[in-house]
């Protein structure tokens, strides 16, 4: 009896070193794998970043700025206009569509009496609202009018809104973009190779980043010298217009 | 006398509970990781929107972090290096959860974008309820994690890094290290 006690201590004890050795030889193991994993991690986070940003700033060959413009900036308007109404905007942003279409008559209206001028500042963050990246080759399109035709821009800038695709879907063609484009005055031929080419889509990007940096996150953002009005309807709009002109 | 077999508890065990807190964290940082890797720039500018880090590091921040969340989810989902996975997991939700935080005491208003969408919403506060009880589960099933990083299903376990708890006889007395 003590015999078989002995043996069984004795087997007991084997078990519970062997226990302990393999749970020492996992933890081993598990301190190495969980180093080369967290390198692995963060080479790949890295390796990612870097050629994130070095594409950024590879400037992509025949790219361009347009000649009006180039600071993300466009103004319409009379230039003595004593109110000026700054507008950000993305040409697939449908609260800026219904921003365009319920004031595009008031503003009009102002713009022709010399009372307001328009500082637009396009932007494109909405690609993934379109299958086809709507957002960056209608801003490329209209860095074209602005590069060709800079006088066709309102016009060109109305016929996008009015013509503007529900989200989910396709955009306008590259065809129409050209139709339109041409229609406001700029040149077939080179109005085709850059709305084809995306010639301005770093410009696009750009411009974009800059609103981003400037703190506009949401479009439409509409200032009226320097202020936003209540809301976007027509009433606040031009409460704010006529507060400014009597400012 | 064999040693006695460890009381069961009814209801799964931990490996089990294990299993299921790897695959919903991995789950949710899948999902947005994937979200925020498709618009690297959207991610960008939602990471400048919360207005926390210096313009130096926006872009680097917006960058790594969908890399991040995705090599976070592989880690997650095939039970890798669990423990370390927990670890970065609460770290990152903790930062989350003081990002979203702020920018709610600040009165700003983001559309959080923690899916990716980052924009500015005229009513942010159920976005920010949401994020903050998405963080807070999140830091909850890491901590399980690093608490009980053995689970099954996972690599760690084949690779045999984890090692089921050993039954002890009633007369063993603890080895201490």
């Amino acid at each position: 009896m003590t015999n078989a006690r002995t043996a069984r201590s004795a087997r007991e004890r084997s078990a519970v070193l062997r226990a302990e050795a393999a749970r020492r030889e996992a933890r081993r193991r598990s301190i190495v794998v969980t180093g080369v994993v967290a390198v692995v991690l963060a080479a790949v986070v890295g390796v990612f970043v870097l050629v994130q940003t070095l594409q950024r700033d590879a400037e992509p060959a025949g790219s361009a700025t347009p000649s009006t413009g180039a600071n993300g900036a466009v103004t319409v308007g009379q230039a003595a206009a004593p109110v000026t109404l700054v507008a950000y905007e993305d040409f697939q942003c449908p609260a800026c569509k219904q921003y365009e279409d319920a004031n595009g008559a008031q503003l009009a209206g102002w713009l022709a009496k010399g009372q307001v001028k328009i500082e637009y500042h396009p932007i494109a963050f909405l690609d993934r609202a379109s299958t086809d990246d709507y957002s960056t080759r209608a801003l490329n399109a209209a860095a074209t009018v602005l590069d060709l035709a800079p006088a066709g821009y309102q016009r060109f800038h109305d016929a996008l809104y009015a013509e503007q695709p529900a989200e989910g879907g396709p955009g306008l063609s590259n065809e129409r973009l050209l139709q339109l484009a041409v229609a406001a005055g700029a040149p077939e031929a080179q109005a085709k190779a850059d709305i084809d080419g995306l010639r301005f889509k770093a410009w696009t990007a750009k411009v974009t980043e800059d609103a981003s940096k400037a703190g506009v996150n949401q479009t439409p953002t509409v200032l009226v010298d320097g202020k936003p009005p209540a809301d976007h309807s027509p009433a606040a709009v031009a409460a704010a217009v006529t507060a400014a002109l009597a400012g | 006398m064999p040693p006695l077999p460890r009381p069961r508890l009814p209801g799964p065990g931990p490996e089990t509970l294990s299993t299921l807190a790897r695959l919903l964290a991995g789950g949710v940082f899948a999902a947005s990781g994937w979200t925020k890797v498709v618009d690297v720039e959207a991610t960008v500018r939602s990471v400048r929107a919360y207005d926390l880090l210096p313009e130096s590091l926006v872009r680097v921040t917006g960058t790594g972090l969908p890399v991040l969340e995705l090599g976070l989810a592989a880690l997650l989902l095939t039970g890798l290096a669990t423990r370390l996975a927990a670890a970065v997991t609460a770290l990152l939700s903790l930062a989350f959860l003081v990002g979203v935080g702020s920018a709610w005491a600040r009165g700003l208003s983001i559309e959080c974008g923690c899916f990716g969408n980052g924009g500015f919403t005229s009513n942010p506060v159920p976005g920010y309820v949401r994020e903050i009880a998405l963080d807070t589960v999140l830091i909850g099933l890491a901590a399980w994690l690093l608490r009980h990083p053995a689970s099954r299903f996972s690599l760690d376990g084949a690779l045999r890094l984890t090692t089921a708890p050993t039954p002890r006889s009633p007369a063993q007395k603890r080895v201490l290290p």
